[in-house]
């Protein structure tokens, strides 16, 4: 089971990297949060805001960076009638899951670290943090972001299992973006709904995360982990619905 | 050998297989002749495993099955070879025999000049036969096709003719599902006609011809598929 997935996340990889405007897309997305928070903070004098703005920007390249590739691998593979074929080797659904799952994470993790080190660079370019990040907090973060990226992922292969086709399952992931960007805006705006259970919900515990690292202000590790095995529970529920979708015959029938 | 009983399916209330049974030995091509939407593709897709039959049964050995079912599906950006390469590493085959395996439908197929291209831009005929070797790769004991010669020029119609007729003699249970008599008549030893979801009639074309009194297939399939 373990070299079938593995089979099957290579060859995602693969696939998905030769689709050069997928990467160029999503590669342009994870620097222009970093962009223009920095043009921004040329003129906004609070690094507190554009800290915000960056955490926002990072929760949502999670989403974006493994977009193109989670519409491809399933509701792409059933358009252009590649999931049959795929389906018909005496090969476990759940392993089919698992190893798309982990194509779409890579991209997606992929998405974040260039996003969180383009953070890091405009933060340190414009003197918002003058502080290096101690590496407990760097690993930390890698953590909590690593397992939004997984979450992303998972998310994105459901609602890839339940279109037909690319412009379809497209439809319906652009507006899932949406979700990171209003739990980072509410935590922005209601900050009184900035609990000490924020930290440790997936996404708000991400984003809180992202804003400590950015202004260097102090980190909860405690949080930080729990909301990093939470936000891995969750995916982890989410990859069990895309793998149960996978055994309904209706996938391939139509396809 | 391939052997259905009793096959049932129905989608959304309507039936589109019914009670359909048929036996497909070793060593030799079974056609599966009917018109379109007469149940072929459901029925193959049942004997493949994908689609789970509302009744009865269907007795193979899947994992040595190799099958071209209604499409193509192969991956646009990977070149042929690593489509291969792909589906032979999810048979689990060992590298080695994947490598030589691999080769030799390529070569069979007349694939060697476009081993290294990706799929992108193929003609029909080149995804056709790409796909073709995808489902020999595994050198299975079971096949099945689903009107493998659409698209493929004549040149290449003649040499998956003599494919399949070399591997019918090696003793390889083929299924082969087609609405085009003349290439039931020059390939098939045993002709099972399917209408409406159900067998009408089973047997060499000869037997075909003189259960229905005519004297061609054509005839046969038409007095057999229009009462």
């Amino acid at each position: 089971m373990k070299k079938t997935i593995l089979v099957i996340a290579r060859k995602e990889i693969v696939d998905g990297l030769r689709d050069a405007r997928a990467v160029m897309a999503s590669l342009v997305y994870a620097l222009m949060g970093p962009v223009v928070v920095g043009l921004v903070s040329l003129s906004v004098h609070s690094g507190k805001v554009t800290a915000a703005m960056m955490a926002v920007f990072t929760l949502v390249s999670a989403f974006v960076g493994g977009m193109s590739v989670a519409m491809d691998t399933i509701a792409g593979e059933r358009e252009r009638h590649c999931l049959l074929p795929l389906l018909l080797n005496p090969v476990d659904r759940r392993s089919v899951a698992i190893g798309k799952w982990l194509a779409v994470s890579f991209f997606a993790v992929a998405g974040l670290a260039v996003n969180v080190s383009g953070c890091l660079a405009v933060v340190t370019l414009t003197g918002m943090r003058t502080t290096s990040p101690d590496l407990g907090m760097v690993l930390s973060a890698a953590f909590a972001l690593s397992a939004l990226g997984l979450l992303a992922a998972a998310v994105q292969l459901v609602i890839s299992t339940l279109t037909n086709a690319v412009k379809e399952a497209q439809t319906y992931l652009s507006l899932v973006v949406f979700l990171p960007m209003g739990v980072g805006m509410f935590l922005i705006f209601s900050p009184a709904a900035n609990g000490p259970w924020s930290v440790l919900l997936p996404m708000a515990g991400q984003l809180l995360q992202v804003q400590a690292l950015m202004n260097g202000t102090p980190f909860q590790w405690l949080a930080a982990f729990v909301s990093g095995v939470l936000t891995v529970g969750v995916a982890i529920l989410m990859l069990m619905v895309a793998a149960d979708r996978l055994e309904h015959h209706e996938i391939h029938y139509w396809s | 050998m391939i052997k259905t009983h009793r096959l049932s399916k129905a989608f959304n209330g309507r039936s589109v297989v019914r009670d359909l049974s048929f036996e497909a030995p070793d060593g030799a091509i079974t056609g599966l002749l009917g018109a379109n939407g007469a149940g072929k593709t459901t029925t193959l897709r049942m004997i493949c495993g994908v689609l789970p039959p509302d009744s009865g049964v269907v007795s193979t050995d899947r994992h040595r099955l190799g099958a071209l079912l209604d499409h193509m599906g192969i991956y646009a950006r990977l070149t042929t070879r690593e489509n291969l390469e792909y589906f032979g590493r999810l048979r689990g085959m060992p590298e080695g025999l994947l490598e030589e395996r691999t080769d030799w439908v390529l070569s069979v197929l007349g694939l060697k000049a476009i081993a290294n291209r990706r799929t992108a831009g193929f003609s029909q005929g080149e995804r056709m036969k790409t796909a073709l070797a995808r489902a020999l790769l595994h050198s299975p004991q079971n096949l099945v096709l689903d009107e493998p010669t659409n698209g493929l020029d004549v040149p290449t119609i003649r040499s998956l003719r003599d494919l399949l007729r070399r591997l019918r003699d090696a003793g390889t249970c083929i299924v082969f599902s087609s609405h085009v008599l003349d290439e039931v008549r020059a390939l098939c030893d045993k002709v099972v006609v399917i209408s409406e979801g159900s067998v009408t009639a089973q047997g060499t074309p000869q037997d075909l011809c003189s259960q229905t009194s005519t004297h061609s297939l054509e005839e046969a399939f038409v007095s057999l598929t229009c009462q």
